[in-house]
């Protein structure tokens, strides 16, 4: 098992870098100095410039952090390479740099700001994606050619091809707008924002619409892939033994089937978890929520790079341990795996 | 809810489970009562909430745009301020000022006994100790705004780190503070009203990073906790304030993403104060009731009108090849039906810009610019001599009419592309960022673009200075005139308020004629308080006087 | 990953099976081109995703002949009529209401047809084409080729996708060219694996060792042998492709990346109507309902495809 995670570790550290590095080259290809994103458009004097230059890790500085000056007294840019390495370097010890455009604030205080509430609302998220997609699938298999089960198909199709941020604000328009309209104001849901100290609504409600419309997509994919691998199960040698045996349909599905369906809608809403951590930029756009996706849209749209860069590595990661966890809990739930290397090759 | 699609049966079954989600919803709702964050406990029934949008900085050395000056200005309070119903120069901070015959120094006497919110005196030191920090080359980020300080003595110096103090600005004794000038500047006592021109504690430089985000200040109201990126800024009033107290216990500025959600937040009670969305003017005056004088929010009265200090305007690229023809210029300014962009997308309540003054700055109706008006013919006729036009209607000029997405410039842009083409000018819409937006600007990679421009201090300076001296930063246009810059220069030394008015009238017309930026409107309020709110002042700078609001 | 535990991957494949299955039942079997066809018109759904694309192809293709006539123009402006026209409710004059400048909203939706279509296809098209050749570099030379390309798709993969596309419209500027190219070129990575696979399948059969044998080229025996016998999965791919690009299209227009204004996009039109969701819904409920039903129709006709095909969807 140790020589298992050690090996996918290994790895994993090709396609860190390789992602690190295509956003290094992009941040270089964007025209225009990071200088005048830190210090806006005004002139600066060129004593200013240089401290922040040396600050920001552009041009070479001496271990006192004084810029190192060629012979003819000017600054050396700091060659991509080694900035890429000093990138790295700084990541190992928790250093994510600074923002360029919020007060030079660093990077991890921004991301330790946003992360909770991407955080939180992935985990309701998919909370409502495991219920109602666990529930709808079964009831789609058990109940097959029913019009529940068309009635699903359906609604897991619409729902695929649905625009995210459009049925947010769906959502926005029926319980937010519409409901309050034609209950005079009785009950309603909360449509923007996280709550604070004088806010409507304890803060647990302001998560209930960005939570179902970011669960929607995967609510949907939940549901099929329940339904087709319920029904493969069914279908097989031992839950129709168990059937002659003269075991209730209910009880083998409960007892038998439901487990053995379970292992790839588990696995599936696993990584489904890792990329909501990733932020959702479509739905926090919509609901206004100070959340990571949001957080890197905007510092892309500033060019605030190291925030890209620093937000984009800690998705990376999390993906991938969030994928590992995954894989790790095959052995746990189905016996045929094994990661001794024995079966593996 | 006519429109909404649909049928009874969706409608039945929607709202049984609708009424199961919402009566949780309903439980969830906060009764009202006193909140837990910070030290302070304030009431929510006396706290005045305000909508504003992320601000980029509340530290003072910094503040660099309307919402952090919004937050600034009731934190701080400056030697000076405005006073908008006298439209006179006040003193707040100061009990009052001397300066010399040419105008070159000024001598503030300081009113003796106010304190910072931590007991720190608030002295002639902590000015000097503020006005440095914005000059000061080694903040982690250096201020953006150091030009408010330009015309003070050593300012230049101490930015190019020739100088480790602000030479200009002298602590006489504790509470006199000498500010010695370059050059004569007789408006300078309207840019000590600024919000970024405050004294800060000793603090400020002891703990920046604390002070970026939970500055401690000298004015009727101290921050609760910190800046919550994104969601609040919650401030409560200081009980030894030095000044009369504040009526209200506190504000919370709650932080939207645009006016859109802010306004839901209000319709929903969340919100106090915020400003209308777009195509919604009309309706909502009807609601809740046109304000009298445009300015102070009553019961009753709750929709500011009110002309603002601010212009919207198209900025032309001098140096392009096409662009650098006044005649081109000075027909596009003619071609565009600025009424119909009002009518349309603002239904009605700004005000055409017909020169560089808004109205509330000088209104002398001498001011219009010869081809700011509305007239399609005389237009096309402008330019039938160069560019006659093809038998398509065409002249072949073609424009690239450039702006910042994202900021509800679509429709304005999609008009004057339309009137534009009326007079045979090809035009091509671009949208870039906001950060790309102004590197395009600033590298003179554009023809056309729009900016906006809101007074710093309501001078006329304020507005021919930054944006049309030939080395002023913000001169996007890259206008070189030579006569103009010479008679800023001379103007700002007049000492007579009269004759620098006359001044700055004269330079207003030169740049007319040049048309370097194309008027489009003046700014006004539209925005609307709740009923909660008793009285409340919202400036023509887009200031609220916090100070003096009461609610209900 | 690449990971060769058998049991595992199995299981990852069938969630990717299911998650594109929309199917109510249909007894596969070994099929040729025809029997598809005969197979694909018995499947309701697939007919009716197709008759929908067919149609909005032709009201798009046509747009010119009959829309300004009867609805005005989607882009311009008549400033006369503007304020008076402005956001007017679905009417039999205008079935899907105005817009704040008084253009209609059906114009509109049937011009923006032509940009999704156009990215859809587009985007597909680009990223079809690097694909192929990038699977079948991997996996016809095998060896440290197969091993780079599919790290270098690795690498593409873990990029959160969204921001992927932001960043590189960041880079390469907003406008519909670009929106093409930035789709395209990062959507290579899951082609390239399907199309990978069903050459590695193809390739072991005796028809190609005999080619070989016969001395036919590589470029040959790819263009000749293997590309038709692959070629079931790739239809199938691109055609549930396309609705992706479509979505991904509206969501950049929505965050103002994409399509520039007075550009009528789907997704800008969205964006528009943001403003007015408590008063005049229709602005933005209209398109959506465009985005909804033409991806969606590429979906069922997509699955249609694939069991009408039999192809089995190794990778999404």
């Amino acid at each position: 098992m140790i020589k298992y995670i050690i090996k996918r570790i290994i790895q994993f550290i090709p396609v860190f870098l390789g992602v690190t590095l295509i956003l290094f080259a992009m941040q270089n290809i964007v025209p225009g100095d990071p200088i005048k994103l830190i210090a806006g458009e005004k002139k600066l004097d060129p004593q200013t410039e240089i401290n922040l230059r040396a600050t920001y890790h552009l041009i070479e500085t001496d271990e006192n952090g004084n810029p190192i000056l060629d012979e003819n007294g000017n600054t050396i840019e700091t060659p991509l390479w080694k900035r890429y390495i000093s990138y790295i370097t700084g990541l190992l010890h928790g250093d994510l740099g600074r923002s360029y455009q919020q007060n030079g604030k660093p990077v991890t205080a921004i991301l330790g700001q946003k992360y909770p509430y991407t955080f939180r609302l992935a985990l309701v998220a998919i909370v409502i994606e495991s219920i109602l997609g666990i529930g709808a699938g079964m009831i789609s298999a058990i109940k097959r050619y029913s019009a529940w089960d068309v009635g699903v198909t359906l609604v897991t199709s619409t729902m695929v091809a649905m625009p995210a941020f459009w049925f947010g604000m769906l959502q926005q328009l029926f319980w937010g707008i519409f409901l309050k309209n034609v209950t005079n104001g009785a009950f309603y849901l909360p449509i923007s924002g996280v709550g604070g100290p004088h806010a409507e609504f304890e803060n647990w409600v302001y998560y209930i619409l960005p939570a179902l419309t970011l669960a929607a997509v995967s609510t949907a994919y939940t549901a099929r892939i329940m339904r087709s691998q319920l029904l493969e199960v069914l279908n097989q040698d031992y839950i129709r033994t168990a059937r002659a045996k003269g075991l209730s349909r209910r009880a083998v599905i409960w007892r038998h089937a439901l487990k053995n369906a379970l292992i790839p809608v588990v696995t599936y809403i696993g990584m489904d978890f890792g990329g909501m951590l990733a932020g959702a930029i479509l739905t926090e756009t919509v609901f206004n929520w100070p959340g990571v996706g949001f957080e890197t849209y905007r510092a892309i749209s500033q060019r605030d790079w190291p925030i890209v860069m620093g937000s984009v590595t800690v998705i990376v990661i999390v993906v991938m341990v969030i994928n590992l966890l995954v894989d790790i809990s095959y052995a746990f739930l189905d016996p045929r795996i094994r990661f001794d290397g024995s079966k593996g090759e | 809810m006519a429109d909404m699609m649909m049928n009874r049966r969706a409608f039945v079954g929607g709202s049984l489970a609708a009424s199961a989600l919402a009566a949780l919803a309903g439980c969830g709702k906060k009764t009202d009562g006193g909140t837990t964050t910070g030290g302070t406990a304030t009431d929510s029934a006396n706290v005045l909430k305000f909508y504003i949008n992320n601000p980029v900085a509340i530290d003072p050395y910094n503040t660099q745009e309307s919402e952090g000056t919004q937050v600034e200005h009731v934190m701080f309070d400056a030697l000076t301020d405005y006073d908008w119903n006298t439209n006179e120069i006040v003193p707040k901070a100061a009990e009052y000022w001397d300066v010399n015959d040419d105008a070159t120094e000024f001598t503030f006497h300081l009113v003796e006994g106010a304190t910072f919110h931590n007991g720190d005196p608030v002295d002639a030191a902590s000015f000097k100790r503020g006005w440095e920090r914005i000059c000061d080359p080694n903040m982690t980020t250096p201020s953006e705004i150091r030009y408010h300080l330009d015309p003070d003595k050593g300012a230049l110096e101490m930015a190019e780190g020739k100088a480790t103090e602000l030479t200009g600005v002298e602590a006489v004794d504790d509470y006199t503070l000498k500010v010695t000038l370059t050059a004569p500047m007789a408006d300078f006592p309207y840019i000590c009203a600024h919000p970024a021109l405050v004294p800060v504690p000793q603090a400020a430089l002891d703990d920046p990073e604390k002070f970026l985000v939970a500055p401690i200040d000298n004015g009727p109201f101290m921050i609760d906790g910190e800046w919550v990126a994104d969601q609040y800024i919650n401030l409560v009033r200081y009980d030894n304030y030095y000044g009369t107290p504040a009526a209200i216990d506190g504000i919370y500025f709650s932080i939207q993403k645009d006016p859109d959600t802010a306004f839901r937040e209000f319709e929903a009670g969340n919100i106090d104060f915020t400003s209308i969305p777009s195509g919604r003017m009309s309706e909502i005056s009807e609601k809740y009731g046109l304000s009298d004088d445009g300015y102070t929010v009553t019961p009753g009265a709750q929709v500011l009108t009110g002309a603002e200090a601010s212009i919207y305007y198209l900025c032309v690229n001098c140096e392009d090849e096409v662009m650098k023809d006044p005649v081109i210029r000075n027909a596009i300014s003619l071609a565009i039906n600025r009424q119909n962009i009002i009518d349309t997308v603002f239904e009605g309540t700004r005000v055409p810009a017909d020169c560089i003054f808004p109205k509330v700055i000088d209104d002398d109706p001498s001011n219009a610019w010869e081809n700011s008006h509305y007239d399609l013919e005389a237009a096309a006729k402008m330019l039938d001599e160069k560019y006659p036009a093809g038998s398509d209607g065409k002249r072949g000029i073609k424009i690239k009419l450039s702006y910042n997405s994202g900021g509800g410039h679509e429709d304005i842009m999609s008009i004057i592309q339309g009137d534009l083409e009326k007079i045979g000018i090809e035009v091509q819409q671009e949208s870039l960022e906001w950060a790309a937006y102004l590197d395009a600007l600033g590298d003179g990679n554009y023809q056309i673009g729009r900016l906006g421009w809101i007074a710093d201090y309501p001078t006329m300076d304020n507005f021919l200075y930054p944006n049309v001296l030939s080395t002023s930063e913000n001169n996007y246009s890259k206008y070189v005139n030579a006569e103009v810059d010479k008679a800023m220069n001379d103007a700002r030394q007049i000492v007579d308020d009269e004759e620098r008015k006359a001044a700055y009238r004269k330079i207003n017309q030169m740049v007319g004629a040049d048309m370097p930026i194309i008027p489009v409107m003046f700014y006004s309020h539209n925005h609307v308080g709740s009923e909660r709110l008793a009285s409340f002042f919202y400036d023509a700078q887009g200031k609220a006087e916090f100070a003096v609001a009461e609610l209900v | 990953m690449a990971d060769k535990n058998k049991a595992k991957d199995q299981i990852k494949e069938e969630i990717d099976e299911a998650k594109q299955s929309t199917e109510l039942d249909m007894a596969p079997s070994r099929t040729l081109w025809g029997d598809a066809f005969q197979r694909l018109k018995r499947n309701k759904l697939a007919v009716i995703g197709a008759c929908w694309i067919v149609f909005m192809v032709i009201v798009a293709l046509t747009a010119d002949l009959w829309v300004p006539q009867t609805l005005g123009s989607p882009t311009e402006i008549d400033s006369t009529t503007m304020t008076q026209m402005s956001r007017l409710p679905p009417s039999l004059e205008h079935p899907f209401g105005t817009d704040t400048l008084g253009r209609d909203v059906l114009c509109r939706v049937i011009y923006g047809a032509r940009i999704s279509l156009a990215v859809g296809v587009l985007a597909t098209a680009i990223s079809t084409l690097i694909g192929l050749v990038m699977g079948a570099l991997a996996a016809y030379n095998g060896g440290w080729w197969d091993t780079l390309i599919m790290r270098f798709a690795d690498i593409f993969l873990a990029f959160p996708y969204t921001l992927f596309v932001i960043a590189m419209l960041a880079v390469i500027g907003p406008g519909i060219q670009n929106v093409f190219i930035a789709i395209g070129v990062l959507g290579w990575p899951s082609i390239a694996r399907v199309f990978r696979s069903a050459i590695l399948s193809v390739k072991e059969n005796d028809y190609v060792d005999a080619a070989r044998a016969m001395g036919a080229s590589d470029a040959r025996i790819i263009v000749r042998h293997i590309f038709p016998n692959s070629v079931a999965s790739i239809v199938v791919y691109a055609t549930m492709n396309i609705g992706g690009a479509i979505l991904t299209e509206s969501a950049l227009s929505f965050l103002g990346m994409g399509v520039i204004p007075p550009d009528p996009s789907w997704g800008i039109m969205i964006q528009d109507g943001q403003t007015y969701l408590a008063t005049q819904p229709w602005l933005m409920i209209m398109p959506g309902i465009a985005i909804l039903t033409t991806v969606l129709a590429f979906t069922l006709l997509g699955d249609g495809l694939r069991d009408a095909l039999d192809v089995k969807m190794k990778d999404a």
